[in-house]
């Protein structure tokens, strides 16, 4: 009795076991086999075949090769075992059988005519020109696999997802579903990730080691909140003061060089770093340089004046400030070369200006109102940006909450709640999905004011990786607007995330949301994503994390990773 | 100007803000700087030292040296460069015993005193201006925990360890012997020496217990000598079991740190991994709906009516027991689910024979295993759903693990039983992390929120109870449920806020000087919330991965982030 009845769970288990190969994300088209095939890790080569152009060959960009070599060595290093029942040992006989093929090379080419650039220019490129395409064979009988696609970067998805298809057993790296067949594109240009580095400060490794996370699930952009109102991490050249004072020591900056340093790994890897420096809102730090350009700085009680404590904003009806703004900003955007920068914008308190008597003589003497200087503000900022060739990218308060005016190729970031996306598309303004009812990632931790012991998040619930994964991008978009939404990322916010906890509570959530915008609404087979057949994916992507250093969170207990669908809420 | 004036007014008032965590119940201080000699030593005025003792001893030198946190002010260890440059220089802290203590390894005074009987106390003495500080306890215990209130003391700056209050005069017990962490390790798996560095954390802030669950019906990672197939089978691998010598291992780490080991074998239910090896013993394994069988997947619980389950049983906790020193241990309990027994039909026929009710039989097997724990001179514990839910009878001297609610605890004084306090409500570490179980997109975490550390600290073991129930509390501990924790997110997700359990259990119902820990007339939030950002840096100091609970910049200016400020 006992035995049949156990025997009979299993034999169910078996038979409805989902295809397992771990990608994340789901490329668009997919189709795999069943026979197993092979790989011998240290003999495997990766070798580039890049057409002639105006009779000379063209070299292998550096980033790719070291790419290409990244991906050997994560061949060799992963030691990924299938999450099943008996780990990799469970496909021990599989394998080990004499006409299983062995595979020895995968062959990368660009098509006909492609330019031939670094990844790292493709991945800054105007986004209409971006192209991350890619096609990718691997034959069932050990003949070479073959990866093409119009850029060294749309190459680079391509060896992402190859690293993906291998699993782990006593010195064999193997795939059970020879032949594959991909052919791949992301569904939305705009693929990110925001971290704030400025409540706490994290050091340049930990933001290379997120780069890295970001890659292994095709993100593109790192959205770097790089200041706020408590530290000013950022140095820019010209402006050394506001950092040698606001930063939290002289340890916790982000010098020229560690910009250079990060935007370069980022490149590499796919990845265009949009840097933020929020204003005028979340900027009483600039207080400690220049009191002189900072309203209600620390004013108390904070709950007046600012959203969190401290208090303080740029004092923008302020012709200094907004020069002083503008050159500042003129001075970080030089570090970046993406063509976009953010000029932030979100909170913005009015009762800080209203008890600011600078701000009151100004408004008074130029008959302006508050509304106007801020446009006069945002305007001035928004030209010097684009004077070095920048689309400015603002929070939706900016189109939403005040009349001001912004060029129409301005960039929108929805926060407030995914209801509000809709009114940015109505207004006509391109937009990025952040919806704090979505994907922020803070949410759930408790209230981290002092003295208020039974105060909750302000965004509770914890998002959790499901509650994610159901965003629906296009959720009250006309069709008319569809063409608007750029994508998405989830964020972090850092009052109460440090180093210490930074993988863990960014990943494997990250991913959910560069899942949606990678994949689209539908999976290959043309049924809807769905968090079901997703959640053993994002298992294979949360161990692989694990077994390359981040420090990715279990979303269950190991027994329910390795029995996909045995511990759903209805199983 | 208004702002230049508050900032004058909070530099004033900031309190003794020394990382004193959880705070000694009497202390008195001043206001003089002093340093750390280059040549400090620690030295025992008594022969033979034992070696444990002899060993953190070393660990405190250690610490002095290593240690490099810098005072949580704006501009850190550099603002008191002035204020120390020419301060007394404390050369040597001599360790004492009162007249008649036993000189005893710190491990013995751990694992063969009972619970309620250890002496904890001590009385730290460091003067101003002469050279020589002075600590005095009844026992090597007390002593241990004297030295690390020693070693969580001192500002570094520089090539100098320092205080600004000198002197300081600490006589220090705690409230409640019981404060513990429960560990669960068998939803998710933990390496030796992430147990380690728990030990060495929790150790820092005084907790005495760490309750291992160590099995649950996901994985069964515990190696016994009587049923070696239990964890070769029911370990998730080959890798992610403890041996018998990574129990005594462990077990001896913990006791030289001041730190019991109480084991939970969880019983009846939360047993589904022993039928791995054992399927004869448990009724519903695996079955489906697992909502009906159990409150989380995977559904399965011993055969309690089966006679040759209860002597399995038995023998396993007589195998364990064997592993382990100390004078307690429990059996578990929660969550016993009745269809799963109902629907099984060796559980029917067994009944049948016997003629017992399912009631009965539950009752039985606890006395059974209770029995072997008392047999062995074991303190039984038992969680309290086996007593208010089931009317379970335990036999005289069991403690009670109360975790449903914190309003559980005074039906179970209203029984006369001793108790520990493990709310869900206030000390559960994993809540608010959302629902995990699969295809269950708006689920939430079935004990949300979040309990954040000031929920934790605002708990008061006393609530509703009478002055002639208070001796039934034992103490408290906070536990991690590992269901969505593994290594790799251990210290974010249990520091700093286990420490608010240490404190709530080391202080008491109160702060040591009457007032309320927090609350709407409490005065110490400022303070309690400065002392817990610095316990938080010196943990991350000292390789534990503790959560920030602030921006750091709120961290540096106590009372500027509070909710009215």
């Amino acid at each position: 009795m006992v035995y049949s009845v156990l025997c009979a769970v299993i034999a169910i288990l078996t038979v409805s076991m989902p295809s397992s190969h771990a990608l994340w994300p789901m490329p668009k088209s997919l189709s795999t086999g069943s026979t197993p095939l092979k790989l011998t890790a240290s003999q495997f080569k990766i070798t580039t075949e890049f057409a002639e152009t105006h009779g000379h060959s063209t070299n292998t960009p550096a980033d790719l090769t070291q790419a290409i070599q990244r991906t050997t060595a994560h061949l060799q290093n992963d030691k990924m075992e299938r999450l099943v029942v008996g780990g990799g040992a469970a496909d021990k006989s599989a394998i080990s059988s004499k006409q299983v093929k062995t595979i020895n090379e995968l062959s990368m080419s660009l098509v006909k005519g492609a330019v031939v650039r670094s990844i790292a220019e493709e991945a800054v490129l105007p986004l209409e020109q971006r192209n991350e395409a890619y096609e990718l064979q691997v034959p069932a009988d050990g003949s070479s696999a073959t990866l093409t696609a119009n850029t060294t970067l749309g190459l680079l998805r391509g060896l992402t997802t190859f690293e993906q298809l291998w699993y782990f057993v006593d010195g064999e790296v193997y795939t059970l579903e020879a032949p594959v067949e991909i052919a791949d594109r992301p569904s939305y240009v705009y693929r990110g990730f925001m971290l704030d580095t400025a409540r706490n400060f994290f050091p340049v490794s930990d933001i290379k080691r997120t780069l890295d996370a970001m890659s292994m699930a095709k993100l593109n952009t790192f959205h770097w909140h790089a200041t706020d109102s408590q530290s000013f991490p950022l140095q820019v050249p010209g402006f050394t003061e506001v950092s040698a004072k606001g930063a939290y020591s002289a340890s916790m900056v982000f010098t020229p060089d560690d910009v250079q340093d990060i935007v370069t790994y980022a490149g590499e890897r796919g990845i265009d770093v949009l840097v933020e420096i929020d204003t005028p809102g979340h900027t009483m730090i600039i207080h400690e340089s220049h009191p002189e350009h900072v309203a209600c700085a620390q004013a108390s009680p904070w709950s007046n004046f600012a959203n969190e404590p401290p208090a303080g904003q740029l004092r923008l009806a302020s012709p200094a400030t907004a020069n002083f703004t503008a050159s500042l900003l003129h001075a970080a955007a030089h570090l970046f070369p993406s063509p976009f920068f953010s000029t932030g914008g979100d909170e913005l308190n009015a009762n800080c200006y209203d008890q600011d008597a600078e701000t009151q003589q100004i408004l008074n003497s130029t008959g302006q109102t508050l509304e106007q200087a801020l446009s006069g503000f945002v305007g001035a900022t928004h030209t010097a940006l684009r004077s070095v060739g920048k689309t400015p990218v603002v929070w939706e308060e900016m189109v939403l909450d005040h009349d001001i005016e912004l060029e129409n190729d301005t960039v929108v970031m929805v926060w407030i709640s995914s209801q509000n996306a809709a009114a940015v598309a109505e207004k006509n303004f391109r937009l990025v999905h952040g919806p704090s009812d979505y994907f922020y990632l803070d949410c759930g931790a408790g209230e981290w004011l002092g003295v208020d012991p039974t105060g909750n998040s302000w965004c509770d619930p914890f998002k959790t990786w499901s509650k994610s994964y159901t965003f629906d991008p296009m959720a009250n978009i006309s069709d008319a607007n569809a063409h608007l939404v750029l994508g998405g990322e989830q964020l972090l916010w850092t009052e109460q995330s440090s180093p210490s906890n930074l993988d863990s509570i960014v990943w494997p959530r990250a991913a959910s949301s560069a899942e949606i915008f990678w994949t689209g609404a539908t999976l290959p087979d043309g049924s809807p994503r769905n968090v079901g057949t997703a959640l053993p994916r994002l298992h294979d992507l949360r161990y692989r994390m694990v077994q390359r250093g981040i420090q990715a969170i279990a979303l269950q207990p190991h027994f329910c990773a390795i029995r996909p669908e045995e511990c759903d809420v209805n199983a | 100007m208004a702002c230049h004036l508050r900032l004058i007014l909070l530099v004033l008032s900031i309190p003794f803000v020394a990382a004193l965590w959880p705070i000694p119940r009497g202390l008195s201080n001043g206001t003089t700087p002093l340093k750390l000699s280059s040549s400090f030593d620690i030295q025992a005025s008594f022969k033979n030292v034992p070696s444990d003792l002899q060993d953190a001893i070393q660990r405190t030198k250690s610490h002095l040296k290593t240690d490099t946190f810098e005072r949580l002010v704006v501009g850190r260890g550099s603002v008191d460069a002035q204020a120390i440059a020419h301060a007394n220089s404390l050369k040597t802290l001599v360790l004492s015993l009162n007249h008649g203590a036993a000189v005893r390894p710190i491990a013995v005074e751990v694992n063969t005193v009972a619970i309620d009987a250890r002496d904890e106390s001590y009385s730290l003495s460091i003067p101003s201006h002469s050279a020589q500080a002075t600590l005095v306890a009844n026992s090597t215990l007390g002593l241990f925990r004297g030295l690390t209130t020693f070693d969580t003391m001192w500002y570094h700056n520089g090539g100098d360890k320092y205080i600004l209050n000198a002197p300081v005069t600490i006589t220090d017990s705690p409230a409640f012997p019981y404060r513990g962490f429960s560990f669960d390790t068998a939803r998710n798996f933990y390496p030796v020496s992430d147990i380690k560095r728990t030990l060495d954390a929790m150790s820092w802030v005084k907790l005495s217990v760490m309750y291992w669950h160590i099995a649950d019906s996901q994985s069964f990672p515990l190696q016994v000598k009587a049923f070696p197939e239990l964890a070769a089978k029911g370990a998730y691998s080959n890798d992610e079991f403890y041996s018998e010598s990574d129990v005594k291992d462990i077990n001896q780490y913990a006791n030289e740190r001041g730190i019991d080991i109480v084991m939970e074998l969880d019983s009846p239910g939360h047993t589904t991994a022993i039928g791995m090896a054992h399927p004869e013993h448990v009724a519903c394994i695996n079955k489906s709906p697992w909502t009906k069988y159990a409150n989380e997947p995977p559904a399965g619980q011993l055969r309690i009516a089966v006679n040759a389950t209860v002597e399995f049983s038995k023998t396993l906790f007589q195998s364990v027991i064997d592993l382990l020193t100390g004078t307690m241990m429990s059996s578990g309990g929660d969550e016993v689910n009745l269809p799963c027994w109902n629907e099984d039909e060796e559980t029917i026929q067994a009944l049948a024979q016997s003629n017992t009710t399912i009631g009965q039989a539950l009752s039985s097997f606890v006395q059974e295993v209770q029995g072997v724990m008392a047999k062995n001179g074991k303190m039984p514990f038992i969680k309290s759903d086996m007593v208010l839910t089931h009317n379970v009878p335990v036999i005289n001297g069991t403690g009670i693990v109360v975790w449903q609610s914190y309003a559980d605890a005074v039906k179970v004084a209203q029984r006369g039983l001793r108790f520990i306090h493990q709310p869900s409500d206030y000390f559960y570490l994993d809540c608010g992390a959302g629902d995990w179980t699969g295809n269950n997109i708006l689920g939430n975490s079935w004990c949300d929120p979040f309990k954040t550390w000031q929920r934790a600290y605002s708990f008061d073991p006393y609530a509703n109870l009478t002055a002639d129930q208070y001796s039934l509390v034992l103490g408290g501990q906070m536990p991690i449920w590992s269901e969505q924790s593994s290594l790799e997110n251990l210290d974010p997700i249990v520091w700093p806020r286990l420490a608010a359990g240490a404190e709530v259990f080391w202080t008491g119902a109160t702060l040591p000087d009457g007032e309320p820990r927090l609350g709407v007339n409490a005065t110490n939030g400022v303070n309690a919330f400065a002392r817990i950002n610095e316990l938080r840096f010196r943990l991350v100091d000292r390789g534990v991965k503790a959560i920030a609970l602030q921006p750091k910049w709120c961290a540096l200016r106590p009372g500027l982030c509070d909710a009215d400020s």
